[in-house]
């Protein structure tokens, strides 16, 4: 990297000065790879994502719509699916996309070599298998699945497996082994500095999806900035100084940031719900925790409207259901939660026979989830009906050890997003014989789960996931509190940030002079 | 000399071998895998017995630790589990950003606190020498953490002169490099000040006692000169010793000082490694901090006779 | 050596100190009996007061009173500092006499553990044996006392090594006493001095182990407070509610101090030769 360009950027940090045309955005730690859903976690996945693109990818409410493809269609059987991929894209090298690259990527997305986290999801082994990928002209590419199935394309879009990006085959080494990404995103790759910032450079040849409006992945994509840098920055205090001080352009933030942030004079929040679910968990199979009354009394006992206000400073609305806020199958159904009721809970308490049992909170203090505060108010309100509530904090590789063990009675815990109901239930349901993890195993929920994977039908699913946010809220396996929150705060010179998906999206984001 | 240097290094290599094998054992101990970690919550038994199986993490421990020891025999350090790179250059490049700090801070401690020392010892029981425990004292017993906020806050937040957010290489940049060192070099000088003060003014007041010091004076030599020509020649000895104890451990204790002001050194490395159960990370780490120990307190004790002839290297 | 049968005031250094710890220590005997507010009780109308009239120090994140949650805090503070110290000068007493005493071998392989275990960044040993102990107050206490064991192996054996060949013990022996009791009636005295010295120390580097651990992410983080505990929280809040950092800094600095320069009146006392050492 040259040293000019070092030094001016130096130097627009320690003065605080105006740097144009140059973003610079925060991570809390760095990537661990350029190289789509192989070696990755979510900030990985943030920042390749403006790199590259796949066939498809998500709109703005979770649906999955047409990216590098221009439309979709899917044969009636269900089983065909033909992609007419849009025309003159280009890579960052210049190069002209074609079914041949498309190809070429799938070919090496599904070699064992690769280590494509996503393997597993389409090769079979785990019921969906891609029998057949085919390029038959050069704006046409077809794959043909074993059986129908309601989720594949979402599947394909998946973040964590990188979207299954379209990659230029320059993007290996002449032995296989990954270099860095040419894709057709808005960004190209610039200098990677491990542990301390990644470089975005603008791709002036880019061809935005749609060219009206933004909508996630699929929209509105410009790069509005030459040069486009996020900086790993671990510790949320030194963010919150560099935002305050100029520094720092743009950051998620968490919201104990919030009063301050919203004082500061050249600083703008701009915040929006995610599919983030945070709650408690509870062991179904603890001696303790089995008693279903326990677990009602439990629910009853916590006054969801003041924990959520001060877990989140008064900014997220509560959501007892599995199905989060901005989906589309959020309905009138989904909006029966718990009841606080501290009577009802000590007449639960009586009822289910409880004798001052000692139940455990596990927690973690990481800055990203609210884990740590749920717990600590939460156990407050147990403590208020005569619950026994006591709280471990562990560190997360710990506590994560342990919910993958089944090893905790309840745990302030938060799961990641995802954008279909029906895996946002698969995610917490399944038999814990075979998967310890698993939290629901009610027999009939588990069914209706698995319909909601095949049916493509709206107003279909809708019915099967309102039947299953009743049994949830009746059969207590789980006390999800809220919905987590994007909060960006920024300078006021910077302009079009709009939060989604808990990743920052630098595209259609420019910096006043 | 050299066979010295050969006889200490033989004997710190039990030693080095104990560390090798308790950290190995005992970050297996821990709960959590990096398999875990890298897959969170979506994690199926496939999905991470897969992983596992890449990993190398499915095979017993004692095959693992062969694996690992051999490779560790023959220069290979490994790869880090979540960056994938190779650990002994990334170690090295960390621990470079690290010792700068280090060596500054303790460099210019020891310039103001071995000679303020001495001069206390000296006026042994006066207001100054009072006064000048007191300070140190005071010094030492301020956590570098707290230290390192205010700091933080006084001259980042409040007078803005001091960048708080993130870190330029002085290779890249010396000028922009020096401001964002500033602050941490601060912070473990003031602390180090006090430690090394405190040091020289005790081995200062040692060798005061000593029978060739009272002799000395009663040859009729001025009292700075047999403080200077002396006293400080032969204090210097023990406050050098204790100073290589210092590098030795703070090197290890520095992770506290690069969170405050998130410096991409070896500390913030090693901690991260842990939290990230980076397991070929933190083997290294380990290895290398008691490695540098061991090294540090050679060189320390291989310099003494250059600061005190009576002692030869045996 | 510095008295010449005169009376002397205390030195001033034990004053101060004696002071600072007096003062710890009734804090931490008050806030184990009572405090104004409960140190445990949210109060979501009150967060993030800042110090006046009805809370003197202020209110946390979650409403806490800070001066209650200090106090609290010295009281859990000490005990933990203790019982580590403690922990540490049993087991590491124990080790050291038995190494000191035995030599040869078992010495050498004894020693060898302990300079590796001194070799060792604390952090990686407290993390680990915490995760294997379990996350609370005892864990702590376990582990850190582990972690100080080896340097008080290392005292007491050089004080061992050091008194094995003088007359008295030679005595002992040729009196026809066992070594048990030589070691127990002869050696054992002789090596209080020296640590409690060591002893006064530790429990000033225990109070800022369990602080840094905990800043680092890696300590005893309950809802129940310590002072380390309650600095690393006030993290996040550094330029919104300065008094959350301010106040626990300067107790544990407080704390050090007195403990730092009751060490060195100790020293004095005990130990004239060392004056002033570190």
């Amino acid at each position: 990297m040259n040293r000019l360009l070092v030094s001016a950027f130096a130097l627009a940090l320690s003065a605080g000065a105006l740097h144009a045309q140059t973003l610079t955005a925060v991570l809390n730690a760095d990537i661990r790879s350029t190289n789509p859903g192989v070696n990755r976690d979510g900030n990985t996945d943030a920042v390749v994502q403006h790199m590259v693109e796949g066939l498809v990818g998500y709109a703005e409410d979770g649906s999955v719509g047409p990216l590098l493809a221009k439309s979709v269609d899917v044969s009636p059987d269900g089983k065909t699916y033909t992609f007419h991929l849009r025309k003159g894209v280009k890579f960052h090298n210049g190069a002209t996309m074609s079914s041949a690259d498309v190809l070429w990527s799938w070919n090496r997305y599904m070699d064992p070599k690769t280590d494509w986290r996503c393997r597993s999801d389409l090769d079979g082994r785990n019921g969906l298998k891609v029998v057949s990928a085919t390029a038959p002209d050069t704006g046409t590419f077809v794959m043909e699945i074993n059986e129908p199935n309601g989720l594949f394309l979402d599947t394909l879009a998946r973040n964590d497996c990188g979207g299954t990006a379209v990659l230029h085959k320059d993007s290996v080494k002449a032995d296989g082994s990954w270099d860095k990404p040419i894709g057709t995103g808005p960004f190209k790759l610039g200098e990677w500095k491990r542990g301390q910032s990644i470089e975005l450079l603008a791709f002036d040849q880019y061809v935005s999806p749609k060219t009206d409006k933004r909508d996630g992945l699929i929209g509105l994509k410009r790069p509005l900035v030459k040069e486009a840098r996020f900086m790993v920055i671990p510790d949320a205090a030194t963010v919150k100084a560099g935002l305050l001080s100029g520094s720092l352009d743009l950051a998620l933030v968490p919201e104990s940031d919030v009063p301050d942030l919203k004082n500061a004079p050249n600083l703008a929040l701009a915040i929006a719900p995610n599919p983030v679910r945070h709650g408690l968990i509870i062991q179904t199979r603890d001696p303790v925790m089995k008693n279903q009354a326990l677990r009602q009394a439990i629910a009853a006992a916590i006054d969801f409207p003041e924990l959520v206000a001060n877990v989140s400073n008064g900014l997220g609305k509560p959501n007892n259901s599995p199905i989060y806020m901005t989906s589309k199958y959020f309905g009138e159904a989904e909006k029966q939660g718990f009841k606080y009721d501290p009577a009802a809970a000590k007449a639960l308490l009586q009822k289910a026979g409880y004798k001052g049992e000692k139940i455990t909170i596990l927690a973690n203090k990481r800055s990203s989830v609210p884990s740590f505060n749920t717990a600590v108010i939460a156990q407050a309100m147990m403590q208020a009906v005569g619950i026994n509530a006591e709280i471990e904090v562990l560190e997360w590789a710990t506590q994560l050890d342990r919910y993958n063990k089944g090893n905790y009675q309840m745990q302030a815990f938060s799961y990641s997003a995802r954008f279909d109901p029906a895996l946002g239930f698969e995610q917490i349901s399944g038999p814990k014989d075979k998967q310890p993890r698993k939290i629901w195993e009610d027999p009939e929920a588990l069914a209706l789960i698995q319909k909601a994977m095949v049916v493509t039908d709206t107003a279909e699913r809708q019915k099967i996931f309102d039947e299953l946010h009743k049994r949830f809220i009746e059969q207590v396996p789980t006390i999800f509190t809220h919905n987590d929150l994007d909060i960006i705060a920024h300078n006021k010179r910077v302009t079009g940030v709009k939060p989604w998906a808990s990743q920052l999206q630098l595209w259609e984001v420019s910096v006043a002079k | 000399m050299f066979r010295f240097a050969l006889t200490r290094i033989a004997m710190a290599l039990p030693t080095l071998l104990i560390v090798a094998v308790s950290v190995f054992v005992l970050i297996r101990l821990i709960p959590g895998d990096p398999a875990q970690l890298m897959l969170g919550d979506l994690a199926t038994p496939a999905s991470l017995a897969d992983l596992r199986t890449r990993l190398g993490l499915d095979q017993s421990l004692p095959v693992q630790f062969g694996i690992w020891f051999g490779n560790v025999l023959h220069g290979d350090f490994g790869q880090s589990i979540s960056s994938q790179q190779a650990v002994l250059p990334l170690i090295l490049q960390r621990f470079l950003v690290s010792a700068q700090i280090v060596l500054v801070a303790v460099v210019l401690a020891s310039l103001f606190a071995v000679p303020a020392g001495v001069i206390a010892a000296w006026r042994q029981d006066s207001a100054l020498d009072i006064g000048l425990v007191g300070a140190a004292t005071l010094l030492l017993s301020i956590p570098t953490f707290w230290l390192g906020l205010l700091l933080l806050l006084f001259f980042g937040l409040k007078l803005g002169w001091l960048p708080v957010v993130g870190y330029v290489s002085i290779a890249d940049d010396w000028k922009a490099g020096l401001l964002y060192l500033v602050m941490p070099i601060m912070t473990l000088f003031l602390h180090e000040m006090g430690v090394v003060l405190r040091m020289a003014r005790a081995s200062t007041l040692e060798v005061l006692r000593l029978d060739y010091i009272t002799h000395a004076r009663a040859k009729g030599l001025s009292e700075s000169a047999v403080l200077w020509r002396h006293a400080f020649k032969n204090a210097f000895g023990p406050t050098w010793t204790l100073i290589g104890l210092v590098l030795g451990n703070l090197l290890g204790g520095i992770a506290v000082v690069e969170t405050v002001f998130t410096i991409p050194g070896l500390g913030r490395l090693l901690v991260d490694a842990i939290f990230a159960r980076d397991y070929p990370v933190i083997q290294g780490c380990m290895l290398f901090v008691a490695f540098t120990y061991v090294l540090v307190n050679l060189v320390i004790d291989l310099c003494y006779p250059i600061f005190d002839p009576r002692v030869a290297a045996e | 050596m510095n008295g010449h049968g005169r009376m002397k005031l205390p030195a001033p250094n034990a004053l101060v100190g004696g002071t600072l710890i007096a003062i710890l220590l009734a804090t931490a005997g008050t806030g184990a009996l009572w405090t104004p507010y409960d140190p445990l009780k949210l109060s979501f109308r009150e967060k993030l007061v800042a110090p006046g009239a009805l809370h003197w120090l202020g209110t946390d994140e979650f409403g806490r009173d800070v001066l209650s949650r200090l106090m609290a805090g010295a009281a859990t503070s000490v005990w933990i500092s203790i019982l580590t110290v403690t922990l540490a000068v049993v087991m590491g007493t124990t080790i050291g006499l038995f190494s000191g005493y035995m030599r040869g071998w078992t010495d050498r392989i004894i020693m060898a553990f302990n300079d590796a275990l001194l070799a060792f960044p604390g952090i990686l040993l407290a993390l680990g044996l915490l995760a294997v102990l379990g996350a609370n107050k005892y864990g702590i206490i376990v582990a850190l006392g582990i972690a100080y064991t080896p340097s008080v192996a290392r005292v007491v054996r050089g004080t061992v090594l050091s008194l094995r060949e003088r007359e008295f013990i030679a005595a002992s022996r040729v009196m026809g006493n066992g070594e048990g009791f030589t070691m127990l009636r002869h050696i054992l005295p002789n090596c209080i001095a020296p640590l409690t010295v060591l002893a006064t120390s530790m429990f000033g580097y225990v109070l800022l182990a369990e602080s840094a651990l905990s800043f680092l992410g890696l300590g005893v983080p309950p809802p129940a407070p310590t002072w380390g505990n309650m600095l690393a929280g006030s993290r996040p809040y550094i330029d919104q509610a300065v008094w959350l950092g301010i106040f626990p800094g300067l107790c544990i600095s407080l704390t050090l101090l007195g403990i730092n320069l009751l060490g060195d009146a100790l020293r004095d006392k005990l130990d004239p030769r060392m004056r002033g050492a570190r």
